[in-house]
């Protein structure tokens, strides 16, 4: 068991420091094997791990920060929440990298890529086994970093750069509020171990737990994409393709998620912190869903609804449902990185065009991406019967099954915004794929390697027939359920009749959703709408398109003002009282000490002059103490 | 005693103090300036033979001729270096002597 933890962590690091210090002296296909072997051989020992898991278990690796009463060492921790998050990232992460060889063909920097992305997922790795704080946020700045300098990747472009400060600046926000938490925890347990520190929540006040809790979401909130703090990720899409499907799907903005459903124990004892967790999902996920409705470039749209999503997740983390949260991140991560790679074939196969509304008739030109990419849209959509549909309802009817005004509001705007996530999928799909009404063929696509149409079918399947992996109650006994009820808050257990019925309002409405969206865009109705968006946009959609404003107005509240008191630190402050005082003084020395100079001009009678005065003074010094 | 101490220190302190002056203000004529610094150590030398002779000791009186022997050998060095300086530079003034300085 140990061996296997070990080298579920192992492999991926290993890796990025073979590509870090010898990658450059390997062909260029040693590099590429080396960065896909080690994250399968991570998958392989994660599959051995889940063969030999009995319960949960605390494996100490070895021995990291230990002084005094800190004892932080490389503990990892295996329950049904770390071990279901270890399969699919290390799975999902390896078809990511297969695909990766086929994006990257023409990129020369491939040697960075592949241990900066192999490095991402060893970092996640980490924050998800971790057993004590300090290793989890060593993960946690892991992939913070990792995302930096992927989604900058390309930083010869001014765009491209700003776009990975801008994730990092903002993430680190959230990090600010997390740090404070586990130094909080020590002081008040002397232990940052998780398993230890959630046992202990019933000792203290629950106004400390609140504080506790809140802090750790604002942690959530940045990591995750939440609003407020949701403004790096569309911004993020500046990175290669790969590299966002593995932010969106398995490694980095479910980290935030995954913090508060570890903390659970702990935070969820405070209704406040889990009716503020809630309160939050679902804004953003209305908040994702709307933008996306209004955006015209793919890979945004695809931003916006995993902001959407995981607005979800921190629905059913906000109810107590730990199940349907960690069901939905699973759901998701298979969706969403089947998306992210149909995108990337999209962009590529159209010479790296993005804007939907200059794509059309993809149906019939690439097919290959088009059959997977339409399922991986349904499960987005929350049709019946795919993976996405049956995660998602868990959460609503969590949501529902809470009970209370404040609870059956948020389902209610989740629901709406279930409405919504079907109308902005189709939307694209009709945009992109569709092609009734133009009357010239399509244009010429560029011819994609094998590998990445090949890597979206098995992404495909696992995201369609991922409700098996938790099947409702009324049809037997879930897999996930079972196998994670441990960690479940007290949740109410609905009765099978309303989870039906539930569910049937959940169809009816993402129908509705899509049957709005072929009758807006689909058929000869496409033509128009394209003809529209050449016009500049206005009122509602300007408003979406800008993502509600809320850069323009962080930018107004933060960005400005603190451009403006730098700009006054710098010039007044700096250089204007603390060099000039520095200047001004050593131009006063420098005087002084080219008068005193000038005294030993060699003169011998001033020199006799000066004996005399100082004998004089001496004398008339002595004379005066005599006296 | 003929003539009082107090004199003869008003005496000495008068010639040490013109001695000065002359050293300080004959800037144009190191042999002015070798002058005053005679006349100084005269002062002194006569301040310790008035001593001598008001406490009745003879060290201020051998301390006196030892000042004379010291000053004809200073005055006959001092005066050969002026001669030599002047044959050098062709100059006898103290401020143009400056190249220690340099």
């Amino acid at each position: 068991m140990k061996t296997a933890l070990t080298l579920i962590i192992l492999f991926p690091l290993l890796g990025a420091i073979f590509n870090v210090l010898l990658g450059r002296l390997f062909p260029r296909r040693a590099v590429e094997l080396t960065a896909c072997a080690v994250v399968w051989g991570s998958f392989a020992a994660a599959l051995a791990a889940a063969a030999n898991y009995n319960g949960p278990t605390v494996v100490e690796i070895g021995s990291w920060l230990s002084s005094f009463t800190l004892q932080a060492g490389i503990t990892v921790y295996l329950d049904p929440l770390s071990l279901s998050l270890c399969l699919m990232i290390t799975f999902v992460c390896g078809l990511i990298h297969l695909y990766s060889i086929g994006y990257m063909e023409d990129d020369p920097c491939y040697v960075r890529y592949f241990a900066l992305i192999n490095l991402f997922v060893g970092a996640m790795l980490i924050l998800v086994l971790a057993e004590n704080l300090p290793l989890l946020y060593l993960g946690w700045e892991g992939v913070g970093f990792c995302s930096y300098a992927l989604i900058g990747f390309w930083f010869n472009k001014t765009k491209n750069a700003t776009a990975g400060r801008k994730a990092f600046i903002v993430t680190r926000i959230g990090d600010i509020g997390f740090g404070i938490a586990i130094v909080w925890l020590f002081k008040l347990f002397d232990t940052l171990s998780i398993t230890q520190v959630n046992q202990m929540g019933h000792s203290l006040p629950m106004g400390v737990i609140t504080a506790l809790g809140l802090l750790m979401l604002v942690g959530a909130m940045g990591k995750s994409a939440q609003a407020p703090l949701m403004v790096w990720l569309p911004d993020a899409m500046a990175g290669p393709t790969p590299v966002s499907a593995q932010i969106h799907a398995a490694t980095m903005v479910t980290a935030g998620v995954y913090l508060l459903m570890r903390m659970f124990p702990l935070i969820g004892l405070s209704t406040v912190v889990v009716a503020a967790i809630a309160v939050t999902g679902t804004l953003t996920a209305l908040y994702g869903a709307t933008c996306a409705m209004a955006e015209r470039d793919l890979k945004r749209i695809l931003a916006y609804s995993t902001i959407s999503q995981i607005g979800y997740m921190m629905l059913g983390v906000g109810s107590g449902a730990i199940t349907a949260a960690t069901f939905h991140l699973l759901i998701h991560a298979f969706f969403k990185a089947l998306l992210f790679l149909g995108a990337g074939c999209i962009i590529t196969a159209m010479h790296h065009e993005q804007d939907i509304f200059r794509m059309g008739g993809l149906r019939r030109s690439l097919p290959a991406v088009f059959w997977p990419f339409l399922l991986g849209a349904l499960c987005l959509a929350g049709l019946p019967l795919t993976g996405g549909f049956f995660s998602k309802d868990s959460i609503l009817a969590a949501a529902w099954a809470h009970g209370g005004i404040l609870y059956s509001t948020l389902y209610l705007v989740g629901m709406f915004t279930v409405l919504l996530t079907a109308f902005y999928t189709f939307r694209m799909m009709f945009i992109v794929f569709g092609d009734r009404g133009t009357k010239t063929p399509p244009a010429p696509v560029q011819p994609l390697p094998g590998v990445m149409t090949l890597i979206l079918l098995p992404l495909a399947l696992l995201g369609l027939a991922g409700g098996l992996l938790n099947i409702p109650a009324y049809l037997g006994h879930g897999l996930l359920d079972g196998f994670m009820a441990p960690l479940n808050g007290a949740g109410e257990h609905l009765s099978h009749g309303v989870e039906l019925a539930l569910q049937g309002v959940a169809s009816l409405v993402s129908l509705s959703g899509l049957g709005f969206a072929w009758w807006y865009y689909g058929g000869k109705r496409r033509k128009a709408r394209l003809s529209l968006a050449e016009q500049p946009p206005t009122g509602a959609v300007a408003f979406l398109q800008a993502g509600w404003y809320v850069d323009a107005l962080y930018n107004l509240i933060f960005i400005r003002p603190y451009k403006y008191l730098a700009a006054i630190l710098w010039e007044r402050v700096d250089e204007g009282v603390l060099d000039d005082s520095l200047d001004r003084m050593a131009v006063g020395l420098g005087r002084t000490g080219q008068s005193l100079g000038r005294w030993g001009g060699g003169r011998v009678s001033l020199y006799m002059l000066s004996l005399v005065a100082g004998a004089t003074l001496m004398i008339g010094w002595f004379a005066w103490e005599v006296l | 005693m003929i003539v009082p101490l107090t004199h003869l220190i008003i005496l000495a302190g008068i010639l040490f103090s013109l001695g000065l002056i002359c050293v300080l203000i004959w800037r144009s004529n190191i042999i002015m300036m070798l002058i005053g610094i005679e006349i100084m150590l005269n002062a002194a030398m006569l301040l310790f033979v008035a001593g001598s002779n008001h406490w009745g000791l003879a060290d201020g009186q051998v301390f006196a001729l030892m000042i004379i022997a010291m000053t004809s050998a200073e005055v006959s060095l001092a005066l050969a270096m002026v001669v030599y300086l002047h044959r050098r530079k062709k100059t006898v003034n103290v401020d143009d002597l400056r190249e220690l300085k340099d």
